[in-house]
């Protein structure tokens, strides 16, 4: 790929970010850094079924990656704080103003497949497509727009706010299509930081370390 | 060879698969009633029925509307009665006329799933349609009084 | 409605004296023919299939009456309003009547074209006139056949009554006989209080086939052994082809021929390359798939930023060529020892029409005819006439329904294209532009750079001055460089010659090689930006109700009277201070209107606009709906070309392509609007065009009102104020 360099540049800084707001200074070892964390206990257990050995250091290290790659705009414009998707790669609101409807999959005239086919149409700026493209439900809005990374780990865990995933179905969540469609973005569209292998192996690795959530 | 059923009639195209829905049904079927105004799903003046859902013609492929049911413009109503169609003409929505195709066939999916749609509803249903003569505030009148005549036909 | 009628027939038909055609191709459709009352009826040649009475009424023997609409429909209601013209003084029903569109020819119908609102101001008494003439002469001749005086007899309804017998006879009986007599030189013409059509609010008669689908516009349009057409021009719009590869382009299934051509702008040559298929898909898959390069190396090529500042520059530095010049204004401005000097500046434009533009042509080798979106058939005959040698009468241009106009579709462009390529094919072809074509090749309104200085004294404007540097859409037409654009006045209120003593309005010339044109009320557009901004600064700087400031200085009735309602339905008295209200009055083809926005601060920042009060002082007018529909139409349009739409250029090439990045206004967005019309029964003024430049100022205005904020450059984001 031709872009890897600056793949990897973007990668370098968005890991970076998370981890200087977790740190309390610019340079602290990994074991400073992982005292702080249970010192302040405020990451939340996953049940223990599949977690192969707690590491909390990498664990909130893998969870870095994934987040970069959930806060991208390929992930975060279809889970947006309001009831209308964003788009782009600015992430503005959604032109057209399609609301979520309360399975996700729009309203009357606006619903998502009216326009999102089974594939992305080929053209600039025509509509990216998945035979399941849909937001979140509205009873399970999964909002990625404007979580912190401490906020968005706990989210993700928690059955109540995950769609009801434990901890098998989130490590399966890593290959369900809709997540896949972000690596095929639209003509113009840009990938998100990480390649789909690197998430996924960043995401299994969190969730089978502990599912540490970086610190607030 | 597609086989596809538009407005209850079966056309038989030798097309690319991949031709969108809305140059089959302008330059094969011959039904020009819907309208082509960007090509990208941006603007609605595409609009049809597939299988009752208010799909844009314009990126949806051949392929994905074999078999299902078409509805155009030209077949929402036998005698250009739909309650929308009604209400449209009872106090002249249309300028150029050009976009209302689209406009139409949205509307009545939005009366379709809500009876009783507020101002908030025909936004959330509407803004997908663009008019650049800027008939909106006769639109949304429209919408308001299509229910009220589909609320009459259906006590009647 | 039908369109059954064969239109060649017409075309035979002459019998209208014809006069005043001077200039039909130069100016847009004010002219006329002048001697409404030379109309004289013969029988159709055809025995009595049909008679004329004239270009604009036709009855068979059965009664049907035919109206002709001379003009353009785009959305603007000349089919609907020209026929309710006729129908009032010829006593004939709507419901019983079909319309049909005149094949361009301006021997018999005057200028036919579309554009500066001019259809009915330039029409409607020589229409009233002859429906009334042809009422006269069917009503003699029923008078005579039974023997009665004309004084007992009536019309209505397509009928001539006997009072005292009641004996009725329909103008299809009396049709052939009524055709004998001589056309009365002076009917008699209805009082407007005894109107039954006219001025009333009667649905248009072409809405039924705009919701059915059945309605044809251009691109609708299908004639036998059509086929279709895509061009990839020079985005730079004067850049010649380099070279070509059509290899691919020639693989794609039912892609038929790709060949160079040239459509011409005027006097300048733009180049593309056309892919003929026979379907409008095959065409556009085609074209994806060419391969051109351009030579555009011989003209200069722009950027917007380079744009606004050499037009910034060319304000300060020069006084530019003067339209207007009365007192001494440069003289008071520089003693004044406070004037406002400010700089105002509005983008370049795209029409954007939901209908692209198309256009079918079919090329016969000693004649042409053509079908489209068409604002301008007689121009088309007169270039195509000129660029391909066949005389004008063999240039048949028929007008479809217009998906809308706004001015791109008078141009004689897209139709020229359209025949070179069916010249080259041997067949009829239709020409599809894409959106991104449509949006992106022009021509655009021009974006127009003001300086304005004032001075006050006594609370009272003592000196103005207005100097504005923006391409003139006349220098494509072969108009003088060293005389000041004639719109450079536009938009501006003519009372204001009379209270303002010392003024100036001034062209400064200014030239790129972007093509420009009319866009929906043209230079009153921008110009009224400009002018109402600084008359609403004048206001602030006398310390004067800005609304109070107008009414000081427009000292003439009927805008005192349009301020009178302004102020009554917008509450404009009764408005707290600083509660976000804005005004802007302006006048364009003979029309006046006044707008009062009302803005307050959005809770998600910004501002957002509450209402729109639109009061249009149009004079004489037809039908108030279509009136209402206009100005609601052209205050969204005037909504979005102020905090949304610009066209930007960078080395010539537009930065914009479609919807997604050019976006329309959207439902969601659209502010409550009331439109009210003045009754007077002075001359008529344009409907279709003059609401739309009074939005952009009354809403600066208004958000000056709420925040202090003064906006002179748009377009700007609402948000973000």
């Amino acid at each position: 790929m031709e872009n890897s360099g600056k793949n990897k540049n973007i990668k370098l800084k968005k890991i970076a970010i998370p981890l200087t707001v977790l740190l309390l200074t610019g340079v602290i070892t990994a074991f400073s850094y992982s005292t702080t964390l249970n010192s302040a206990n405020n990451y939340t257990k996953v049940p223990d079924i599949a977690v192969k050995k707690k590491d909390s250091i990498a664990s909130v290290k893998a969870f870095a990656k994934v987040y970069s790659v959930l806060m991208s705009p390929r992930c975060m414009n279809c889970h947006p704080k309001g009831d209308v998707p964003l788009q782009g790669d600015d992430s503005h609101i959604h032109t057209m103003q399609p609301k979520r409807g309360t399975d996700g999959k729009g309203l009357y005239a606006m619903k998502c497949a009216n326009c999102h086919q089974p594939e992305n149409t080929p053209g600039l700026h025509a509509p990216p497509g998945n035979p399941n493209w849909h937001l979140p439900p509205a009873d399970m809005k999964m909002v990625f727009e404007g979580k912190s990374s401490h906020e968005l780990a706990k989210q993700l865990i928690d059955p109540n706010q995950n769609g009801h995933k434990d901890m098998k179905k989130l490590i399966e969540h890593a290959d369900d299509g809709l997540v896949l469609a972000g690596w095929k973005p639209a003509q113009g569209s840009k990938l998100p930081p990480l390649s789909h292998k690197e998430f996924k192996k960043a995401w299994i690795t969190w969730l089978e370390t502990g599912a540490y959530a970086p610190k607030k | 060879m597609s086989v596809l059923k538009i407005n209850g009639q079966s056309y038989t195209m030798d097309a690319d698969e991949n031709m969108p829905l809305l140059w089959a049904i302008r330059d094969i079927a011959g039904l020009t009633g819907t309208k082509f105004g960007c090509g990208v799903a941006q603007c609605g003046a595409c609009v049809v029925h597939l299988d009752g859902e208010a799909v844009r013609s314009c990126v949806t492929k051949l392929s994905r509307a074999e078999g299902k049911s078409i509805t155009t413009i030209e077949g929402l109503s036998k005698n250009n009665d739909h309650p929308v169609q009604q209400a449209w003409q009872d106090i002249d929505v249309p300028q150029c006329g050009y976009c209302h195709s689209g406009q139409i066939m949205s509307a009545a999916v939005l009366l379709r799933e809500n009876p009783n749609p507020t101002d908030e509803d025909i936004d959330n249903a509407m803004a997908g349609n663009i008019c650049r003569c800027g008939t909106y505030p006769r639109i949304r009148k429209a919408i308001h009084n299509a229910a009220e005549l589909q609320r009459k036909a259906t006590k009647s | 409605m039908t369109q059954s009628r064969n239109n060649d027939n017409f075309s035979r038909r002459s019998f209208l004296k014809v006069a005043g055609l001077g200039g039909a191709a130069l100016c847009i459709g004010l002219d006329f023919i002048s001697e409404a009352n030379a109309a004289v009826i013969k029988p159709h040649e055809a025995s009595l299939a049909a008679i004329e009475f004239n270009p604009w009424i036709i009855i068979d023997p059965t009664g049907k009456v035919t109206i002709i609409d001379h003009r353009a429909e785009m959305g603007q209601g000349s089919y609907h309003s020209v026929p309710q013209i006729v129908a009032e003084e010829l006593e004939v029903d709507l419901k019983d009547i079909n319309v049909e569109f005149a094949i361009g020819n301006e021997k018999k119908y005057g200028g036919q074209v579309t554009g500066g609102s001019s259809t009915i101001r330039g029409s409607y008494k020589n229409l009233l006139k002859l429906s009334a003439s042809a009422r006269e002469m069917l009503t003699t001749a029923a008078a005579m056949a039974w023997s009665v005086p004309v004084s007992e007899c009536y019309a209505q309804s397509g009928h001539i009554f006997h009072k005292p017998s009641g004996k009725k006879a329909g103008y299809g009986e009396l049709a052939f006989a009524a055709s004998k007599l001589e056309a009365p030189k002076e009917p008699k013409l209805k009082k407007i209080s005894e109107y039954k059509l006219i001025r009333k609010p009667i649905r248009r008669i072409d809405t039924a086939a705009k919701t059915n689908g059945s309605l044809v516009f251009g691109l609708d349009k299908r004639i036998p052994g059509l086929q279709f057409a895509s061009v990839e021009r020079d985005p730079r719009f004067l850049g010649k082809v380099k070279s070509f590869d059509a290899s691919e382009a020639l693989k794609v299934p039912g892609v038929k021929k790709v060949f160079k051509v040239t459509m011409g702008y005027y006097e300048f040559n733009r180049e593309g390359v056309v892919v003929v298929a026979n379907s409008t898909w095959a065409a556009l898959q085609g074209r994806k798939k060419l391969k051109v390069t351009w030579d555009s190396g011989d003209f200069k090529h722009w950027s917007t930023p380079e744009i606004l500042k050499k037009q910034g520059e060319l304000i300060q530095s020069q006084e530019g060529m003067p339209l207007k010049t009365q007192g001494t204004p440069t003289e008071l401005l520089a003693k004044a020892l406070k004037k406002i000097d400010v700089t105002y500046q509005t983008p370049y434009q795209s029409h954007c029409a939901m209908e692209p533009v198309n256009c079918i042509a079919h090329y016969k080798g000693d004649s042409v005819e053509i079908w489209g979106p068409i604002q301008a058939p007689g121009w088309i005959q007169d270039y195509v006439s000129k660029k391909f040698g066949i005389d004008k009468e063999k240039v048949l241009v028929n007008m479809t329904f217009l998906g809308g106009g706004f001015g791109r579709k008078a141009m004689t462009d897209y139709p020229h294209e359209a025949v070179a390529i069916s010249k080259e094919i041997g067949t009829p072809v239709q020409v599809i532009w894409t959106r991104e074509d449509d949006a992106t090749l022009g021509p655009f309104r021009p974006g127009i750079s003001y300086r304005c200085e004032g001075t006050i004294a006594n609370g009272k404007i003592e000196a103005l001055k207005f100097r504005m540097a923006g391409q003139n859409n006349d220098h494509w037409r072969g108009g003088k460089k060293t005389e000041p654009n004639r719109s450079t006045s536009e938009g501006f209120l003519k009372p204001y010659y009379e209270s303002i003593k010392n003024l100036s309005i001034s062209d400064v010339l200014f030239e790129t090689s972007i093509p420009t044109s009319f866009w929906r009320s043209v230079y009153a557009s921008t110009n009224g930006f400009a002018y109402e901004s600084f008359m609403d600064e004048m206001a602030h700087q006398a310390g004067t109700d800005p609304l109070d400031f107008r009414r000081a200085h427009l000292q003439e009735e009927r805008c005192q009277k349009l301020i009178d309602k302004m102020e009554e339905v917008s509450g404009w008295k009764k408005r707290k201070k600083n509660e976000g209200y804005g005004v802007a009055i302006t006048e364009c083809f003979e029309t006046t209107v006044g707008q009062v926005v009302k803005v307050s601060k959005n809770p998600n920042g910004g501002v957002k606009i509450d209402k729109v009060w639109a009061v249009m002082d149009c004079g004489w007018y037809v039908n108030p709906d279509i009136i209402h529909a206009q100005v609601e139409g052209s205050i969204v349009m005037g909504i979005g070309a102020a905090t949304t739409h610009q066209i930007t250029f960078k080395d010539n090439v537009v930065e914009q392509h479609n919807f997604y990045d050019y976006p329309m206004p959207r439902i969601n967005e659209i502010p409550a609007i009331e439109v009210h019309i003045m009754e007077n029964e002075a001359d008529a003024g344009g409907v279709g065009e003059p609401g739309l430049p009074p939005l952009a100022p009354a809403l600066t205005n208004a958000i000056f009102d709420l925040t202090g904020k003064r906006i002179r450059t748009l377009p700007f984001k609402l948000s973000e104020v």
